[in-house]
């Protein structure tokens, strides 16, 4: 049997064709794929197909009868990798210098049973999935108080620019902005807690820190004014969107699964602060396997009460909401909705809401494999994420493409349009 | 202090009801209760839920909503079987069932409390005592000839009704669902067919004639009524029997708690019969989120080439059949199987069957208050086994079959008058 994938070194963001051929007709064998993570993490998936009447596999056109996904879908090893140790959340740290190596291999199908030790593999090939595209540079960013990572596309631009902001986990998540920079945009990854000489928690948004991001950012002689775009997620699109209401030149701010009033921190803006919203940490719910569900903490206060919303009829620029409807560390739906309702009452329809049923909370580029609960910084207990990995991965795929259209559109003016 | 934790029975069986009651607390109050359990192999199992006292400062969990925690809304029980393993995927069995039950601590806090606190003392707690067998029930154990098991047997000269209790895959004796029905007044062989004892460590094929020396062991005791014997069987001890019904006389009542209504995986042999089973199409396990394994789809493609000769032949049972089925059941389809054979029962004409659908429930619908079980893992197996089910819904489930299956056993048991 022979097992072949194309291409063996891709983007992560990229699909992968994997065939296997010369099995017998109607053979059922099972296809796994491992990863081991910079910390050592084993992640695994499996699948089992049956061969068509020649002895071939053909992921694209084939269904998996069982395993981490059924049904036709040719990246499904990728994006069903599960953590050995639960709870365990798949992030590459270095994405410069190293990809993840995913070793893929087919087997006679294996059951875990006990003391049944699997035989060895028909064929195996090892995946490199790069975060950068050859070329891409990156540049640590020390100044003033600014700390983070701004990532270039090879040649001299000029290049969209866009900031990418991570949640609640801190520090300085580099990922998406890396893969940003492989698809045209120059990407800073901003922190802006928990990481270098940034506060160690968070404790308040300080916007004019933000707003010394977006004057470095379009100063760079590289980027493409005159405006830039943001991408963020959960704490990050809370900072997104408070950016979008109060600072000048954001253009265009993809807010995937964040709130639209102020959790947990003041945002401060040249002497105006919005308080932070109320909860009801009391309507705290627990899944089944134990993990903290948090959606329905705002139920009674920030979901109903448009006191404490940002004022996102303020904002001049485009706005795309990216929702995971089955979020359960946030009501994103609710708040989605009621956004674009105050900004359709305001009279204006500079916004999208992209919502998938059966995503959570952690939306990311295409093929991530889901993570549905882990542990962040600061929170105890575990929280579940939410999602279904099937639909979780679709809603990972189709919007990716859609939130670097919508940055592209916004950003990249046509000539005439400037004049 | 001023508030007052009331939890009454202190002591009771463990499928009766406690109340929990909590007094003198500031009006709307947000109070945390919580429970703790510590298993044989002390294992420790939690649950708690938020609530907020009445303007009298009270929370009666009769009537209190739960505004979160481990379960939402009005559930007197909640605590207990809300109740999870801190380690994922352990399952609470009680093992002692004679002579020690589980203790449960319940602690107020006057606050939320979200994770267990080193400093945080409870401003009150309980202790109550959940037993797995009542006053004079006596524990036998049995080694007749093949059979092997324990039995369990109410106070008194009886006669009892007789019922042999069968889990599943397991193995070896499960006792607590036996030595609570021989609380409540039935004679109980918890009943082992593998991986106990003598017997072959693992399960190769079902020899019906052993199951029937157990009926016969059972029906000669001098404290069954005669002339027939029930079953209660869970699983893939419902399989059997649901095949016991079907080829033994003695079986007059039969409980099959999501089984399979056809013979699969293993062999069913009775005298000169001998059944093909149906073939586990293990590939077509599927892996849930969590890493456990769903088996529920194993014999999906069953029903459109199945050999009519592996259905177990229901129209021959001459008892009477509950089946109990789980709809969220992710081990087995077990509404499927069950509505098969109750379609069987029908084209044949036999009218003794009947269907409890409970939607929501899982696979393991147990005694009440057993605490739900999303997944565990089971001997053999390296990845858990998905059992399904939304908590709620499943406590509801074990809430109302545990009455449904007495009442079905007395009834069909127990002669009266009009019988004579």
């Amino acid at each position: 049997a022979q097992l072949t994938a194309a291409p063996l070194s891709a983007l992560v963001d990229e699909p992968v064709h994997i065939q296997v051929t010369g099995l017998t007709p109607f053979q059922v064998v099972c296809l796994q794929a491992s990863l081991k993570d910079e910390k050592g993490n084993l992640f695994e998936s499996q699948a089992f197909y049956k061969a068509n009447e020649v002895g071939e596999v053909d992921l694209e056109r084939d269904a998996s009868v069982g395993g981490d996904y059924v049904g036709v879908h040719p990246m499904g090893l990728l994006w069903s990798l599960k953590p050995e140790k639960l709870l365990t959340r798949l992030a590459k740290r270095d994405v410069m210098n190293s990809p993840f190596q995913v070793q893929v291999k087919v087997c006679d199908p294996y059951f875990p049973i006990k003391n049944v030790v699997p035989g060895a593999p028909k064929d195996s090939l090892t995946l490199e999935r790069w975060y950068v595209a050859p070329g891409v540079t990156r540049i640590q960013v020390k100044e003033g108080r600014l700390r983070g990572a701004l990532f270039l596309p090879p040649g001299e631009g000029l290049f969209p620019g866009v900031i990418d902001l991570f949640g609640s986990a801190g520090g300085l998540i580099e990922f998406r902005a890396s893969l940003l920079a492989s698809h045209g945009f120059a990407a800073l990854a901003l922190a802006y807690w928990g990481y270098d000489d940034l506060p160690p928690l968070l404790e308040k948004v300080d916007l004019e820190y933000f707003e010394e991001a977006v004057e470095f950012l379009l100063r760079h002689p590289k980027v493409l004014g005159p405006g830039v775009g943001v991408i963020s997620v959960c704490k990050g699109a809370e900072v997104g969107l408070s950016m979008a209401v109060n600072l000048k030149n954001i253009t265009a701010t993809v807010l995937i699964n964040g709130p639209n009033f102020a959790i947990g921190n003041l945002h401060v803006y040249r002497g105006q602060t919005s308080l932070p919203t109320p909860t009801n940490i009391e309507f705290t719910s627990s899944n089944a396997l134990g993990f903290a569900e948090f959606y329905r903490t705002y139920e009674q206060t920030g979901d109903v009460d448009s006191r404490y919303c940002f004022p996102i009829e303020k904002a001049e620029g485009h706005f795309l909401f990216v929702v995971g409807e089955d979020d359960k560390a946030l009501n994103s739906k609710a708040h989605a909705l009621q956004a674009t309702s105050q900004l359709t009452r305001n009279g204006k329809k500079n916004w999208t809401v992209l919502s998938y049923p059966g995503a959570g909370h952690l939306i990311e580029p295409p093929y991530s494999p889901l993570c549905c609960a882990s542990r962040i910084p600061f929170v105890s207990p575990n929280i579940h994420w939410g999602g279904e990995v099937i639909p979780h991965a679709a809603a990972q795929e189709h919007s990716w493409k859609e939130i670097q259209s919508f940055l592209k559109k916004h950003l990249i003016l046509d000539v005439t349009s400037q004049l | 202090p001023m508030f007052q934790l009331i939890v009454t029975p202190s002591t009771a069986l463990a499928d009766e009801p406690v109340t929990i009651r909590v007094t003198g607390l500031p009006p709307s109050q947000i109070v945390t209760l919580k429970a703790t359990l510590k298993d044989e192999k002390e294992n420790l199992f939690q649950s708690r839920a938020f609530y907020k006292a009445s303007e009298a400062g009270e929370v009666d969990l009769e009537w209190a909503s739960a505004l979160g925690g481990d379960y939402i809304g009005v559930h007197p029980m909640g605590l207990f079987w809300s109740l999870k393993p801190k380690t994922a995927f352990r399952r609470l069995i009680k093992k002692d069932v004679m002579n020690s039950p589980f203790y449960i601590t319940l602690d107020l806090y006057d606050s939320v409390s979200l994770n267990d606190s080193a400093t945080i003392q409870p401003k009150a707690s309980q202790m109550v005592q959940r037993w797995f067998s009542g006053p004079g029930v006596q524990r036998k154990q049995i080694r007749e000839g093949r059979v092997r098991g324990v039995l369990f047997l109410p106070p008194g000269d009886g006669p009892f009704p007789g019922i042999i209790d069968l889990f599943g895959r397991i193995g070896g004796v499960v006792e607590f669902r036996a030595s609570l029905l021989a609380s409540r007044g039935f004679v109980v062989l918890a009943l082992a067919y593998f991986a106990y004892e003598d017997l072959p460590n693992k399960l190769l094929e079902v020899d019906l004639e052993y199951f029937e020396d157990a009926a016969n062991f059972l029906l000669a005791h001098p404290k069954v009524q005669r002339p027939g014997i029930g079953v209660i069987s869970v699983s893939k001890g419902a399989e059997i029997g649901l095949a016991m019904a079907c080829y033994l006389k003695q079986v007059v009542a039969t409980v099959c708690i999501n089984g399979s209504s056809v013979v699969l995986d293993l062999p069913l042999r009775y005298k000169d019969l001998v059944v093909t089973p149906i073939r586990l199409g293990l590939e077509r396990t599927q892996v849930h989120v969590s890493g456990a394994a769903r088996f529920r789809y194993l014999t999906d493609d069953l029903w459109n080439k199945l050999n009519p000769q592996s259905m177990l032949p229901v129209e021959k049972a001459q008892g009477w059949i509950l089946f109990i089925v789980g709809e969220n059941d992710e081990c087995l389809d077990s509404r499927g199987y069950a509505e098969r054979a109750m379609q069987q029962l029908q084209s044949h004409g036999r009218s003794r069957g009947r269907m409890l659908a409970y939607p929501g429930a899982g696979h393991l619908i147990e005694p009440p208050y057993s605490p739900f079980c999303l997944a565990s893992w089971n001997p053999g197996v390296e990845r858990p086994f998905l059992w399904g089910g939304d908590p709620a819904d499943h406590a509801a489930a074990q809430d109302h079959s545990w009455g449904e299956i007495q009442k079905f056993f007395r009834q069909h048991l127990i002669p009266t008058r009009s019988k004579l």
